[in-house]
């Protein structure tokens, strides 16, 4: 090796030596987002069964505190559920649909008619049972799970997540 | 395979003439270890613009959100403790380098005709790697970085004339706020970093035109290849590089205060350690000759520092090197001297110690209410952090306002005239006050409030019944403020609780409880919601109420505090530290 050869190597291997042990941990810093959150979403109750009449839909606002990075903010809406309810000796006797839309997550509203779903984004509209009702969307607007306490006016109980939107499948996200 | 690419690019830019014109590979001179200080300064540049654009992808300029972004960065992000430490530490190794730089050109008699723009560069570059460390420090909004600042600024605004408007436009106003952070956070991002990339391009020209076309009379030595110099340059760049890593790793990255707090009384400010000699010398100056210390000194300092290239016009040029190194050892010399006697002073200041052991411990609090998941920053803002915390804003209250006449587990600030309110309102507080009231944990301070301590001599309860009425008032502080009287008696766990009945035999013939017992034997205070928020609050707005203690001689009674003196949100944070209803601290290691 001659002493030219010998010099660019040295050069190179300070050069990443200098690089490197800034690099690396860059590269994790910038990949942070990709932490897994404590996640764990739990069931929030959002409703009264006789809050609701049959086959008027209803939205609720889902109320947490709300972690926004570095700030709390106490007892916050931090989304927004449909809820449905089913004609009488149906089981579940609700349903909880999100009310972002699958398409690109913008809230889906209740179309003029009372009795369909439509997104002001893209017009994705769904009928009640939230299925979509024309091509833009790729998935029925997503259920959510529901508890339904017994009693005479049980309190319905919404895990409320969010999914991937324009995916065809239901994918949680975090 | 990257050959065929690099043809194409070259056939349509000339890229590679470019890149021949830009990296301009030709030298004359010998690489030198001495020479490497330039290069290391602007490698350094570098590392502070990679680092300091990483922090940016999370910091929040804005005086509510810096602080908890910063320490978002340190504890949230991953190695974000690294990255911050690094961007602190090589920001003060550019100082050092900017310093060592100006020393070499120095000796070297560098600053000669044709070079006095090197030295002139030299001096800017230095005075741009001190403007980017001080504002730097302000923008995480903490303590350190608030009050060094409003020093600062303050002494800038102390120059006659100009000084006041100067302060104003750096500040933002008269107010140091929001729009300080914004100001601080532009200039260290994008002004001062653009006119130090400038300067350090302006340098690096010079540089070159001197080594390709020597002046006059300079010998260069044997020329090395440009890789040589390459390898000395990156050797010590990794050296520097090493010692700051070692200094992050070795103190766990930049230090981060307890937020900014105007209002905070006792916080011991101190500058970074290239300004201590200032400092000091603010200490030594009497008033009326403050200026001489914060403008005249450093003011005739860079006069004489940017005249140096000048000298030899006046003097011979051997005379004018050693009076120019004589004058910068001196200086030198007494602002290290200046230097460690502000160490020394605070060293032997007790007063010193105590207010950095209390501005540790609201770092520390302050540091675990935010990381803590059901604490964190309030909306408010950061310094809302250590206001809206019952343990630090609570007790703070409880010393100003009340250990004059209370004492707090045994300790107060005078002559006890009332109770202990340690755990007042507890289950434990009302045991031992039923156990032994004429304690001075409870009345025995007070002048006239006799009555438990009779009650305890006539009482004919077994210890038993005792128990079932201490069971029966502990449910007292817990009953919610927007209950009446009548509401929570018909509660099914109240009406049917076996302490009732006791109570209003034995305690209700003083006490009054609406719809309970009437009282009327002697005189006591009401008792429902006893030891709530609501009873402690109407406690201390109104004190000689009846259903409190007005029966009391008026000297004997507490003096009232209105909302003036104690606000309605200072009074929720003293009862919920006396209730210990806060984020409790982690027990020492």
């Amino acid at each position: 090796m001659s002493r030219r050869d010998l010099l660019r190597r040295l050069v190179s291997i300070c050069s990443a030596g200098l690089a490197l042990p800034l690099a690396i941990p860059g590269l994790a810093y910038l990949l942070s987002p990709l932490k897994k959150g404590s996640g764990g979403s739990s069931y929030d109750a959002l409703a009264r069964l006789s809050d609701l009449k049959v086959g008027e839909p209803r939205a609720f606002a889902v109320i947490r505190d709300l972690r926004d990075a570095w700030v709390k903010y106490p007892r916050q809406p931090i989304g927004a559920v449909w809820l449905i309810r089913q004609p009488e000796g149906v089981d579940p006797p609700v349903v909880a649909l999100t009310a972002e839309c699958p398409h690109l997550g913008c809230a889906v509203a209740l179309a003029a008619d009372g009795k369909s779903f439509l997104c002001p984004c893209h017009n994705s509209v769904f009928g009640i049972d939230g299925k979509p009702q024309n091509a833009v969307s790729p998935r029925p607007m997503d259920p959510l799970d529901i508890q339904i306490a017994k009693g005479d006016d049980p309190e319905i109980r919404v895990k409320f997540e969010r999914f991937r939107p324009q995916s065809d499948r239901r994918i949680p996200l975090a | 395979m990257l050959k065929p690419l690099a043809d194409w690019l070259d056939d349509r830019t000339g890229s590679r003439r470019l890149l021949a014109a830009a990296l301009d590979l030709r030298t004359t001179a010998a690489a030198r270890w001495r020479n490497t200080i330039g290069p290391v300064f602007a490698i350094l540049f570098v590392i502070e613009a990679f680092t300091g654009l990483l922090l940016m992808l999370a910091y929040s300029p804005s005086s509510s959100t810096a602080w908890g972004s910063v320490l978002y960065i340190d504890h949230a992000l991953w190695m974000g403790w690294f990255i911050r430490g690094v961007h602190y530490f090589a920001g003060q190794a550019m100082v050092i380098l900017g310093g060592l730089y100006l020393l070499r050109a120095l000796w070297s008699r560098a600053y000669h005709r044709p070079r006095e723009f090197n030295w002139w560069l030299g001096l800017i570059l230095l005075f741009l790697a001190v403007s980017l460390s001080r504002t730097g420090h302000l923008l995480p909004w903490d303590q350190e970085g608030y009050w060094s600042t409003k020093i600062e600024t303050n002494i800038a605004g102390g120059v006659p004339i100009a000084g006041p408007y100067v302060q104003k436009l750096v500040v933002g106003g008269d107010e140091y706020g929001n729009l300080t952070v914004t100001r601080f956070h532009a200039a260290h991002v994008v002004l001062l970093p653009v006119l130090l990339a400038v300067c350090l391009a302006a340098q690096i020209a010079l540089g070159r035109r001197q080594a390709v076309a020597p002046p006059a009379g300079e010998s260069t030595g044997t020329g090395s290849s440009w890789l040589e110099h390459a390898l000395k340059n990156l050797v010590a760049s990794l050296v520097v590089l090493a010692v700051v890593i070692g200094i992050v790793l070795a103190r766990g990255g930049a230090e981060l205060e307890a937020p900014a707090d105007p209002t905070s009384g006792d916080y011991p400010a101190r500058p970074d350690w290239y300004f201590l000699w200032l400092f000091q010398l603010l200490r030594i100056f009497p008033s009326e000759l403050r200026l001489v210390a914060t403008l005249v000194i450093p003011g005739a300092i860079v006069a004489v520092l940017f005249l140096i290239p000048l000298l030899d016009r006046l003097l011979p040029r051997g005379l004018a090197h050693v009076l120019a190194c004589a004058v910068v050892v001196a200086l030198l010399g007494g602002a290290g001297y200046l230097s460690w006697r502000a160490l020394a002073v605070d060293a032997a200041d007790a007063h010193y110690h105590a207010a950095r052991q209390e501005a540790d411990a609201a770092r520390d609090r302050a540091i675990a209410l935010a990381r803590d998941p059901s604490a964190g920053v309030p909306p408010e803002g950061s310094t809302f952090l250590l206001r809206l915390d019952p343990l630090t804003r609570g007790r703070g209250v409880l010393e100003k306002k009340c250990l004059g006449c209370h004492v707090l587990d045994g300790k107060g600030q005078g002559e006890q005239t009332a109770s202990d309110l340690a755990r007042f309102g507890s289950r434990e507080w009302l045991t031992g006050m039923l156990k032994d009231p004429a304690s001075k944990t409870y009345f025995g301070a007070v002048a006239g409030a006799e009555g438990m301590v009779e009650w305890k001599r006539t009482s004919k309860l077994k210890p038993q019944e005792l128990e079932q009425v201490v069971d029966f008032v502990a449910l007292f502080p817990s009953i919610p403020d927007d209950l009446t009287p009548d509401e929570w008696l018909s509660r099914k766990e109240i009406a049917d609780h076996p302490g009732l009945p006791l109570f209003h035999k034995d305690c209700g013939t003083c006490h009054v409880v609406e719809g309970l017992c009437e009282g009327g034997t002697r005189d006591a205070p009401g008792l429902f919601a006893w030891g709530s928020h609501r009873w402690i609050e109407r406690m201390v707005r109104k004190p000689a109420a009846l259903d409190r203690y007005g029966y009391l001689e008026p000297k004997h009674q507490m003096p009232p505090f209105a909302a003036e003196q104690v606000s309605s949100r200072d009074l929720e944070m003293v009862v919920r530290f006396l209730k210990g209803d806060y984020l409790k601290p982690a027990a020492p290691r």
